[in-house]
C-alpha cells in the first residue's frame, strides 16, 4: 500500500500555488487525511501535488462581517477550540468533535474537508446547514460561491482543478440561538452513517430563524426546506417535532449500502432531526 | 464447592501478577517484529492479485514489468513450477497440500495471488505491479455456500476435475439408538437454525517473511511472523528438499496471529522460491488490503439445531445439522466439533451431520476456537428453546448443567468430561450480575419501552487438545556460568505472555529469581522441536515441559552441591539461588558457585556426579484435553432510535485451574471477548454476488474500539487439572468462544417485546432495524 | 529526491527522500527507529501515531517532506535515558499490551491525550484512545493504564 510517485511543492503565497496548480495533473494537498489514504491504496495519483500548508495566509478563525471567517488550511482541531468558532459559529463547534479522531483532526483541514465533500462528512454538512459562503481563488481572481450551489456530487464540488479555496464564511446567527448535531456512526470516530444537523433562531416563542441539514442520505449532504418552513414562523409551542422530522425526509431516496439500507437511514434520518430539533430548542430557549 | 489448590512449597512467582518481561522492550518501541528486521540489499516483495472471484487466465505479461526500474525478478507460475517439493504440514496431514505458490491456469478466489515482483523497496514493486498485462476470462462465482453444495453448474475446483464444491459430507450419525424416539417422544422439540456471520483473525501485524537463500552454504534463513517457527522450518525443508539443519526460522516479537499464522501460506512459499530465485534476501510484508482480503477467513459456519425438552426441562436430546465455508483453499478447514455439541451438558442423545463447501472466497482458516460452533450453536438454541417454550433460558440451563460433583461424565459423543465447574461457574456469574435483580430491573425498564436483555452461554474448552501431531511440548532449562538461568522453549509468542509466564514456573521449581529466568523461543536452531502456539495448549504443554525440565535440571544442581557441602541431596534445598542444608542456612552454596564448579572445575567433581547444568524434557500430559470451562453474562440495551445495541455489562465466570499470572489469565479473556463482541456488533467480511469483497480496509471491515467495549468482570474459579504437574489449564481461546452466543442472546432477549428470536450474526444496528422492521416494529 | 531537515527525538537529522514516501516509512527506513509502526497505512489503526510539533498525528497520513523542520518525536524518544515514561510505566505494569504491536501507537496518542485532558473520566478515556486499535487486549488494561498515567502525572505536577 505505497503511492504512486508525484513531484512535490509547497509554495508560499496563494499566488504560487495557483501557477503550480496549472500543471495539467496537480492535485491540492491539504491535510492529506483524506487525500493520502487514497493515494496508498492507489486508488487517485497525481503528476503533482500542490502542498498549501506553508501559507500563512489561509490559516486561521477571524471574525468578519457578521461571518466567522475560517481560514482554509485551519485544522479542524484548531477550529474546534478556537472561541471564535465556539461563539460565532456554535454548530460547527459541535460538528466538529464528530469528525473522525483527534489525532486525524491534528492534521485535517476545515477546507480540506468541505473540498472533499464526502456526502457523510459533517463539515459540508454544516457549511450547508448554515448557509456557508466559500471563497475560491484561482488564475481569474476570487469568487465565492454558497454552499447551496457548492456540493455537486459524491466528492464533487464547484471548484475547479487548477482553483483553490481559500477561506469558509459561517454566518453568525443573533441571539436566541439553539444548534445540535445528532448522527450514527458504526463506531466513535467514524464516518456517519446518516446524520441531522439542526439550527433554530427564537424570538419571543416564536421560531425565526431555522436550519436543517441532513448527512448520510445521498451524495450530496441536504437541506430540508420544507420541514424548516413548517418550523419558521411557527410557535414553538405548538410545534409537531414528528412532524417536522418526517417531513425532513419525505422527499428523500437515501442509498443502501454496506453498513445500513436506505430504509434505515430514512427512519432512524427522522428519529436524529428530531432528537436534534428539540436540543436545538432546548438550547435556545436558555439562550 | 472448595477451591483444590495444590501450590508447591516455596512457590512465590506462580500465581502472582508479576510485570511481563516483554514489556520493557515494547513499549519503549525495541521489538523486533518481522518489518523491522533490516538484511543489508534485501528486495521487497508485492503480489499481482486477482481481483476477479473466478476466471481462467487468457493472458499474463510480465515483461514490461520486468523492465520497471528497481525491479530484480518477476515471477509467475511458470518461474515456480518444478521448483520445489512436497507442501503439506504435519498437523493437517499429507492430503491438505498448500496450493501452488501463485494460480496456474485460473483464479478463484479474489486475492488469488498470479505473480510476484521483487524490487529495491516495496514503492518499486507496486509500480512494477502496474505494469503487468493480465487479462482473465471471468466465470460465475460460488459465493454462497448454503447454496454451493448443490451447485454442480460452477464449480470451485473445476480446474483439479473435482464435480462438486462439497469438500467434505458426513451423513446424519445419531450418538444414541434411541435418538429419534427420543425426539419423537419429547415434550418440546424446538428447532433452531443458527447462523454465524464471517469474521476474522486480523491481527494488528499482518503476515510477513523475510528469506535469505545462502547459495554457497545451500542454507534458508527466514525469520518469519508465524506462531510456528519449528513447524514452517519443516515445511520448507520437505518444500526445498533439504536436511532441516540447513533452514533456520526465527521470530522475534510477533504481533498477533489468532490462528492465522499458524500454518504456511501460499504466499510465504512464493517468498522462499524467489529468495532462492535471486540468492540473496527478499522480504515481503502483508499490507492490511491483502491482510483482509487474503490471509484466510474464519467463522461462517450454520447449523440447524434440534433440542428435545422433556415436561421437567430435561433436554433429552440435541442434533445439529451443518455446513461450513472453507473458502477455495482452506490453509485450515478447521470447523465445528460435534462431539462439543453437548459441552457442559448432561444431554444423553445426541446426532449430528456435518458439510464443508468449497466457495470462490478467501479460504478457511484456525480463528481462536476453531471448533466453537458448537458453543454458538449449542448455546443460542438453548435460548430459542427456552423462549419457545416459555421458561427462563437460565432456568434450562440450570436442569441440565454439569456440576463438579457428579463427574466424570461420559458425554453422548464419548468425552469424559472431568475437573470442570460449569454450573458452579454459572452460579457465580449469575451471582455477579445478581441476575434476579436484573430481571426486576428489565421488567421495569420494558414497561418504560426500554429493551434491556441478557445473554448467557456456558461452555467447555478443551485445551491442548487431542491432535497426534500437538501431544507434546519441550524444554530445555540451563545455568549459565553466572548462575543465571535460560530456558529454551519449543514455544512461539504472538502475546501471549510465554516468556514471563514460563519464568515463573521455572524460578519457583528451581528456586531461583523469576529476573534471573531468560526464556529463548522461537528459534529452531535453539530451541527444542515444538508444533507451535495456538489451541489453548502452552500452559499445560509448554508449562508441563518447563517444570519437567527444570525439576531435572534441579537434580543435577542438588547433586553437585551435596557434593560441595558434603551432604546428601535429599537434605538440600533451593531459595534464592541458594543452595542450603535444611535447618543449617549457614551451610550453603550459591548456584553461581555451583556453575562456577560445573563449567570451570568439572574434573574436581566425582565420576558419578555430571558436571552438566542443563536438561531437557519433552513433556506429554496424562490425558486429553486439558478441560477448563466458563459461563458469561451480558447485559445489553438497544437505543430505540439507531437501533444500536450497547453493552451494559459483561460478565465472565471462569475456571481455568490453577492461574500462573492471574493478570494474564485475565487478559487473555478481555481480548478473546472482545473478538467475539467484535464479530457479533461490528465486524463482518462481506461479499457481494460476484465474490468481490466489500470490507476490504480498516474503514469497512469494522474492528471495534475502546469505546465500543465493555468493561469485563472476571470471577474466578481453580479447580486444579490433573494432567500436568502445575494443575494448569489452557483459557487462551474460550473468551472468543463465549461471548458470540453470550452477545446473540442478549440481543434477542432485548427485542423479546417484539416476539423476535435472534438466532444469526452479525447485529449491527441495521440489522437489528430490519429485525424489527420485520417483525413490524419499526 | 527530496532533501529533508528535521529534528527526531532531539537529534536533527537530514534525510533524502522521495516525496511520496510517507512519514511513517522514512522513520523506519531511513532513521532507523522501527517503534512506529504500520497496521494499515490508511489511517485507521493509530499505531503509527507520533508526535510532529507537539501534536498527535497519523505518520502514515504524511509525507516526510511535509516534515521539513518539524520537530518529531517517536515512541524510541518518550523515556528519559533508562527512566520509562509515565504512561510506558503505566502500560506495564496494568498489562496495557500483549503481541504490543500496537502499544507505541497507543503511547504516543495516551501522552498527548493526557496533556489536553489531565483528569479524564473512564468515558473520556475510552473516547480519547478510540482512534487507535488494539487486537489483543480488549482494551481494558489499556484504559486501567491510562487512569494510572494520569494519577501519576498528576501526581508529578
Ligand atoms: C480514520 C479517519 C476517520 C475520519 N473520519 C471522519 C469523519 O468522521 N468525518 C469527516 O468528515 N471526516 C473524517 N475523516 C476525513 C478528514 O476529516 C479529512 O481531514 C478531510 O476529509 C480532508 O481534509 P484534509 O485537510 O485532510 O484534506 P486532504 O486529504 O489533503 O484533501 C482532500 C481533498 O480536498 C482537496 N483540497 C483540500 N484542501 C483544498 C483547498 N483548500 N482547495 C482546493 N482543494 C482542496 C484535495 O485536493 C483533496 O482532493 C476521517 C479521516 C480518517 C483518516
Ligand atoms: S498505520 Fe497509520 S493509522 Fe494505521
Ligand atoms: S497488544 Fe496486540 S494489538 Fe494491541
Amino acid at each position: 500500500m505505497k503511492p504512486a510517485p508525484f513531484e512535490y511543492s509547497a509554495p508560499t503565497t496563494v499566488a504560487e500555488a495557483i501557477e503550480a496548480l496549472s500543471h495539467d495533473d496537480a492535485k491540492v494537498l491539504a491535510g492529506g487525511q483524506s487525500l493520502i489514504p487514497l493515494m496508498a491504496m492507489r486508488l487517485s495519483r497525481f503528476d503533482r501535488l500542490v502542498d498549501l500548508r506553508r501559507i500563512p495566509e489561509l490559516s486561521g478563525c477571524t471574525r468578519v462581517n457578521g461571518t466567522v471567517r475560517i481560514g482554509a488550511m485551519t485544522r479542524q482541531a484548531d477550529a474546534e477550540h478556537d472561541p471564535i468558532v465556539a461563539e460565532g459559529a456554535p454548530l460547527l463547534a459541535k460538528a466538529l468533535p464528530n469528525v473522525g479522531h483527534y489525532q486525524i483532526r491534528n492534521q485535517g483541514t476545515v477546507g480540506g474537508s468541505i473540498v472533499h465533500a464526502d456526502p457523510s462528512a459533517e463539515l459540508p454538512t454544516a457549511a450547508l446547514a448554515l448557509d456557508a459562503t466559500i471563497e475560491i481563488a484561482g488564475a481569474s481572481g476570487v469568487r465565492r460561491v454558497p454552499a447551496s450551489e457548492f456540493f455537486l456530487g459524491t466528492m464533487e464540488t464547484a471548484v475547479g482543478d487548477h482553483e483553490i479555496v481559500t477561506a469558509i464564511e459561517f454566518p453568525v446567527w443573533g441571539p436566541g440561538s439553539g444548534f445540535a448535531v445528532e448522527e450514527m456512526a458504526r463506531r466513535h470516530g467514524d464516518f456517519a452513517v446518516v446524520g441531522a444537523m439542526c439550527g433554530v433562531r427564537i424570538e419571543g416563542g416564536t421560531v425565526a430563524q431555522s436550519a436543517i441539514a441532513m448527512f448520510g442520505v445521498g451524495s450530496v449532504p441536504v437541506r430540508c426546506g420544507a420541514a424548516e418552513s413548517m418550523l419558521t414562523g411557527s410557535t414553538v409551542d405548538g410545534l409537531d417535532l414528528g412532524a417536522v422530522a418526517q417531513a425532513a425526509v419525505a422527499d428523500l431516496d437515501p442509498p443502501d449500502d454496506l453498513h445500513a439500507s436506505g430504509a434505515y437511514r430514512r427512519a432512524v434520518g427522522a428519529a436524529l432531526v428530531e432528537r436534534a430539533l428539540r436540543a436545538a430548542i432546548e438550547e435556545a430557549g436558555h439562550a | 464447592m472448595s477451591n483444590r489448590i495444590i501450590s508447591p512449597v516455596g512457590a512465590r512467582f506462580v500465581g502472582q501478577s508479576v510485570q511481563r518481561k516483554e514489556d520493557r522492550r515494547l513499549v519503549t518501541g525495541h521489538g523486533q517484529y518481522v518489518d523491522d528486521i533490516k538484511v543489508p540489499g534485501a528486495l521487497h516483495a508485492a503480489f499481482l492479485r486477482s481481483d476477479v472471484a473466478r476466471g481462467r487466465i487468457t493472458k499474463l505479461d510480465v515483461s514490461a514489468a520486468r523492465e520497471a526500474p528497481g525491479v530484480h525478478g518477476v515471477y509467475t507460475w511458470q518461474d515456480f513450477h518444478e521448483q520445489f517439493g512436497e507442501a503439506y504440514h504435519v498437523m493437517m496431514g499429507e492430503a491438505l497440500v498448500v496450493p501452488p505458490p501463485l494460480a496456474i491456469m485460473d483464479v478463484r478466489h479474489v486475492g488469488d495471488p498470479i505473480a510476484l515482483v521483487v524490487a529495491d523497496d516495496r514503492y518499486l514493486a507496486e509500480d512494477a505491479l502496474e505494469l503487468i498485462e493480465l487479462e482473465l476470462e471471468v466465470d460465475q462465482a460460488v459465493v454462497d455456500y448454503r447454496t454451493a453444495a448443490d451447485d454442480s453448474d460452477n464449480v470451485v475446483h473445476a480446474g483439479w476435475g473435482l464435480p462438486s464444491n462439497v469438500m467434505v459430507a458426513m451423513p446424519f450419525m445419531p450418538l444414541a439408538p434411541d435418538l429419534d424416539e427420543a425426539f419423537a417422544s419429547a415434550a418440546h422439540v424446538v428447532e433452531t437454525l443458527v447462523d454465524q456471520n464471517r469474521y476474522n483473525c486480523v491481527p494488528m501485524e499482518g503476515r510477513g517473511i523475510v528469506a535469505t537463500w545462502n547459495q554457497g552454504r545451500g542454507e534458508m534463513d527466514i525469520i518469519a511472523s508465524t506462531q510456528s517457527v519449528h513447524e514452517t522450518r519443516n515445511f520448507f525443508a520437505r518444500y526445498l528438499d533439504i536436511p532441516e539443519g540447513n533452514i533456520r526460522v526465527t521470530a522475534r516479537d510477533v504481533g498477533g496471529g489468532f490462528g492465522q499464522k499458524m500454518f504456511v501460506f501460499r504466499e510465504e512459499c512464493a517468498i522462499v522460491l524467489a529468495a532462492r530465485a535471486v540468492r540473496g534476501t527478499v522480504k515481503w510484508i502483508e499490507d492490511r488490503r491483502e491482510n483482509l482480503i487474503a490471509s484466510g477467513h474464519s467463522r461462517n459456519e450454520s447449523g440447524t439445531v434440534r433440542v428435545a425438552v422433556a415436561d421437567d426441562l430435561t433436554i433429552t436430546a440435541m442434533s445439529v445439522d451443518h455446513v461450513a465455508d472453507v473458502g477455495a483453499y482452506p490453509p485450515c478447514p478447521a470447523v465445528l466439533d460435534p462431539t462439543l455439541l453437548t459441552g457442559p451438558y448432561r444431554i444423553p442423545r445426541m446426532g449430528f451431520s456435518m458439510s464443508m463447501v468449497w466457495t470462490n472466497t478467501m479460504g478457511k482458516v484456525a480463528y481462536r476456537g476453531p471448533w466453537m460452533f458448537e458453543t454458538t450453536a449449542r448455546e443460542i438454541a438453548i435460548d430459542a428453546t427456552a423462549r419457545a417454550i416459555g421458561v427462563d433460558p437460565v432456568e434450562l440451563r440450570r436442569k441440565n448443567l454439569l456440576s463438579f460433583d457428579e463427574l466424570p461424565y461420559t458425554s453422548a459423543a464419548q468425552r469424559e468430561m472431568v475437573e470442570i465447574t460449569p454450573l458452579e461457574t454459572l452460579d457465580q456469574a449469575l451471582e455477579m450480575l445478581d441476575y434476579e435483580g436484573f430481571r426486576r430491573e428489565q421488567e421495569a425498564a420494558r414497561a418504560e419501552g426500554r429493551l434491556l436483555g441478557v445473554g448467557v452461554s456456558v461452555y467447555v474448552e478443551p485445551t491442548s487438545m487431542d491432535a497426534p501431531s500437538l501431544h507434546t511440548e519441550g524444554a530445555t532449562v540451563r545455568v549459565e556460568a553466572s548462575g543465571k538461568v535460560v530456558a529454551y522453549l519449543g514455544t512461539t509468542s504472538h502475546g501471549q505472555s510465554i516468556e514471563t509466564t514460563m519464568a515463573q514456573i521455572v524460578a519457583d521449581t528451581l528456586g531461583v529469581a523469576y529476573d534471573d529466568v531468560i526464556v529463548v523461543q522461537a528459534d529452531t536452531q535453539s530451541t527444542p522441536y515444538g508444533p507451535g502456539t495456538g489451541g489453548s495448549r502452552t500452559a499445560v504443554l509448554a508449562g508441563g515441559a518447563a517444570q519437567r525440565a527444570t525439576e531435572s535440571l534441579r537434580e543435577k544442581v542438588v547433586a553437585i552441591a551435596a557434593h560441595m557441602l558434603e551432604a546428601s541431596g535429599d537434605d538440600l534445598e533451593i531459595a534464592d539461588s541458594t543452595i542450603s542444608v535444611k535447618g543449617t542456612p549457614s551451610k550453603s552454596v550459591t548456584l553461581f558457585e555451583v556453575a562456577k564448579l560445573a563449567y570451570r572445575q568439572a574434573h574436581t567433581l566425582p565420576a558419578d556426579v555430571d558436571s552438566s547444568l542443563e536438561a531437557t524434557v519433552r513433556f506429554r500430559p496424562t490425558r486429553f484435553p486439558t478441560w477448563s470451562n466458563a459461563t458469561h453474562i451480558c447485559v445489553v440495551e438497544i437505543d430505540r432510535v439507531t437501533w444500536r445495541p450497547t453493552i451494559l455489562r459483561y460478565i465472565v465466570s471462569e475456571d481455568c485451574g490453577r492461574m500462573i499470572n492471574p493478570m494474564v489469565v485475565e487478559g487473555q479473556i478481555f481480548g478473546g471477548v472482545a473478538q467475539g463482541i467484535g464479530g457479533v456488533l461490528y465486524e463482518n467480511f462481506v461479499y457481494d454476488n460476484e465474490g468481490t469483497p466489500l470490507t476490504t480496509t480498516f474503514m469497512d471491515y469494522l474492528l471495534p474500539t475502546a469505546a465500543e467495549m465493555p468493561h469485563i468482570e472476571i470471577g474466578h474459579l481453580e479447580t486444579v487439572s490433573t494432567t500436568n504437574p502445575g494443575g494448569f489449564k489452557g483459557l487462551g481461546e474460550g473468551g472468543a468462544i463465549g461471548s458470540h452466543a453470550c452477545v446473540t442472546n442478549a440481543v434477542s432477549d432485548a427485542l423479546a417485546p417484539f416476539g423476535i428470536v435472534v438466532t444469526k450474526t452479525p447485529l449491527g444496528p441495521n440489522d437489528i432495524f430490519e429485525l424489527v422492521r420485520a417483525a413490524g416494529h419499526a | 529526491m527530496h532533501e529533508v531537515a528535521l529534528t527526531v527525538n532531539g537529534t536533527n537529522m537530514r534525510i533524502e527522500v522521495e516525496p511520496r514516501m510517507t512519514l511513517a516509512d522514512a522513520l523506519r527506513d531511513r532513521c532507523d527507529l522501527t517503534g512506529t509502526h504500520l497496521a494499515c497505512e490508511h489511517g485507521v489503526c493509530g499505531s503509527c501515531t507520533i508526535s510532529v510539533d507537539g501534536r498527535a498525528v497519523r505518520s502514515c497520513l504524511m509525507f516526510a517532506v511535509q516534515a521539513d523542520g518539524a520537530d518529531v518525536m517517536t515512541i524510541e524518544g518518550l523515556a528519559n535515558g533508562e527512566e520509562l515514561h509515565p504512561v510506558q510505566k503505566a502500560f506495564q505494569a496494568e498489562h496495557g499490551l500483549q503481541c504490543g504491536f500496537c502499544t507505541p501507537g497507543f503511547v504516543m496518542s495516551v501522552t498527548k491525550f493526557l496533556e489536553t485532558t489531565p483528569d479524564p473520566t473512564d468515558d473520556q478515556i475510552r473516547d480519547g484512545i478510540s482512534g487507535n486499535l488494539c487486537r489483543c487486549t480488549g482494551y481494558q488494561g489499556i484504559v486501567r493504564a491510562v487512569k494510572r498515567a494520569a494519577a501519576e502525572l498528576n501526581g508529578q505536577s
